[in-house]
């Protein structure tokens, strides 16, 4: 069937194939969003992951054993380079939380907090290591030896609220640094 | 409790179905299905001639992102795609396709490009044409599409809430169905008031239907602005 464009009244006239088209380029993102991929996931990927194999992908620091405390945690705000409200506000809280806190372990290097953006090249290992599937918070601990990652999604619901963003977080980073990952 | 407690619970509730329902509604209110819903929403409106049909045009259209977000979650959860990779692949092109789609779309309700599937033929191009004409196969890719471009926290919210569920339960299908039908859930919520709305305001006064004419002009031509702006952005 031949395209059928006709101009009417100075009106362009879309054909049948035209349509088609539309409809085929939905189905090419799916098929570019495939051959993009190239291992297969699974569940573990994006649930908090424990690996011991992992921790030597660290790009930013030494592991974690020569350091006298043994637990470490990193806190790290993943974000795009066109940032959303949420999105920013996410990563502001968030500093502001272990600033606040968390001066001291943010000085001795038992807590590490930045914001990456997963758009960088640069970035690529950390946020392949952590699995950002974009603006998000994930937390990272190194204990005995090994690397567990989190991401944290119920710090969204509570961006109306700073007071309560603050007090949650802080409850967490408390647990994560005595090594408590319940 | 206030609003967005509630919504935390509901949304970590341990009933799956119920915690996809409410991530869904969340969905529909954050900035960027809110914008390609109310799009949806005129698009659907543009032939407010009868009401059965503007329904429907609703419904079809949550049909359609429903494809989108079962068929990615299918992917994820039965053929086992990276979701990091699925998440930023549609992220960096999300935006890419709504400008275009928009200005398209603008464009149709302005009636400078009409979409006509003319022509004789076989079954299948009769179905489509009449599917075509009544705006279903529109609402349908409409839906899908908007499904598909993801902004930075509607992606939060269905890659970091809805896949973790899905993978944990194994259920590309329901879940995000369930999920995809929340989020179109004002679009056929709208559509069902505009039905009533432009019915009763065309038995007051008898002008109904400039009304309408005029308020899809508007529409449209934010539509055009707006795809402009989003296609700039990608070009500057």
């Amino acid at each position: 069937m031949a395209v059928k464009t006709k101009t009417e009244q100075g009106k362009i006239t879309l054909g049948k194939n035209q349509m088609i088209v539309v409809a085929l380029v939905s189905l090419a993102v799916l098929a570019a969003a495939y051959m993009g991929t190239n291992q297969p996931a699974n569940a573990e990927q994006i649930q908090t992951t424990t690996s011991t194999t992992l921790a030597k992908d660290v790009v930013v620091e030494k592991p974690a054993q020569q350091q006298d405390s043994q637990v470490k945690v990193e806190v790290y705000h993943f974000h795009a380079t066109n940032q959303c409200w949420s999105c920013k506000t996410l990563g502001e809280l968030a500093e502001k939380t272990v600033n606040t806190y968390f001066k001291n372990e943010l000085d001795s290097g038992r807590l590490k907090f930045g914001h990456i953006n997963i758009q960088l090249a640069q970035n690529a290992e950390l946020t392949n290591k952590y699995g950002a599937t974009g603006s998000s918070l994930m937390i990272g601990v190194y204990k005995d030896g090994k690397f567990t990652k989190e991401e944290d999604t119920k710090v969204w619901y509570k961006l109306n609220n700073e007071e309560d963003y603050l007090a949650y977080l802080k409850g967490v980073l408390d647990k994560r640094l005595k090594g408590d990952l319940s | 409790m206030d609003f967005m407690a509630f919504m935390e619970t509901m949304g970590t509730y341990n009933i799956p179905v119920v915690a996809a329902f409410f991530i869904g509604l969340m969905t529909a209110f954050s900035p960027c299905p809110l914008t390609t819903n109310i799009t949806a929403v005129a698009y659907i409106s543009r032939k407010l001639d009868n009401s059965r049909h503007t329904i429907l045009v609703g419904l079809v259209y949550t049909l359609g992102r429903m494809a989108s977000y079962a068929g990615l979650a299918s992917l994820i959860v039965y053929v086992g795609l990276n979701t990091q990779d699925i998440a930023l692949f549609l992220q960096n092109y999300g935006e890419k396709i709504l400008g275009p789609v928009l200005l398209i779309v603008g464009l149709v309700m302005l009636e400078v490009i009409q979409l006509n599937l003319g022509g004789r033929g076989d079954f299948l191009n009769k179905s489509m044409e009449k599917l075509s004409e009544k705006g279903y196969l529109g609402g349908f890719l409409l839906g899908m599409l908007f499904a598909l471009a993801f902004c930075p926290f509607s992606a939060v919210l269905y890659f970091g809430m809805l896949i973790p569920l899905a993978l944990k339960t194994h259920d590309g299908l329901i879940i995000p169905s369930v999920f995809a039908l929340a989020t179109g859930l004002p679009v056929i919520i709208s559509s069902i008031l505009l039905v009533n709305g432009v019915s009763k305001l065309g038995k007051m006064v008898n002008k109904a239907q400039t009304i309408e004419k005029t308020v899809r002009r508007m529409l449209a031509t934010l539509f055009v602005a707006v795809g402009i702006y989003y296609i700039l952005r990608l070009i500057i």
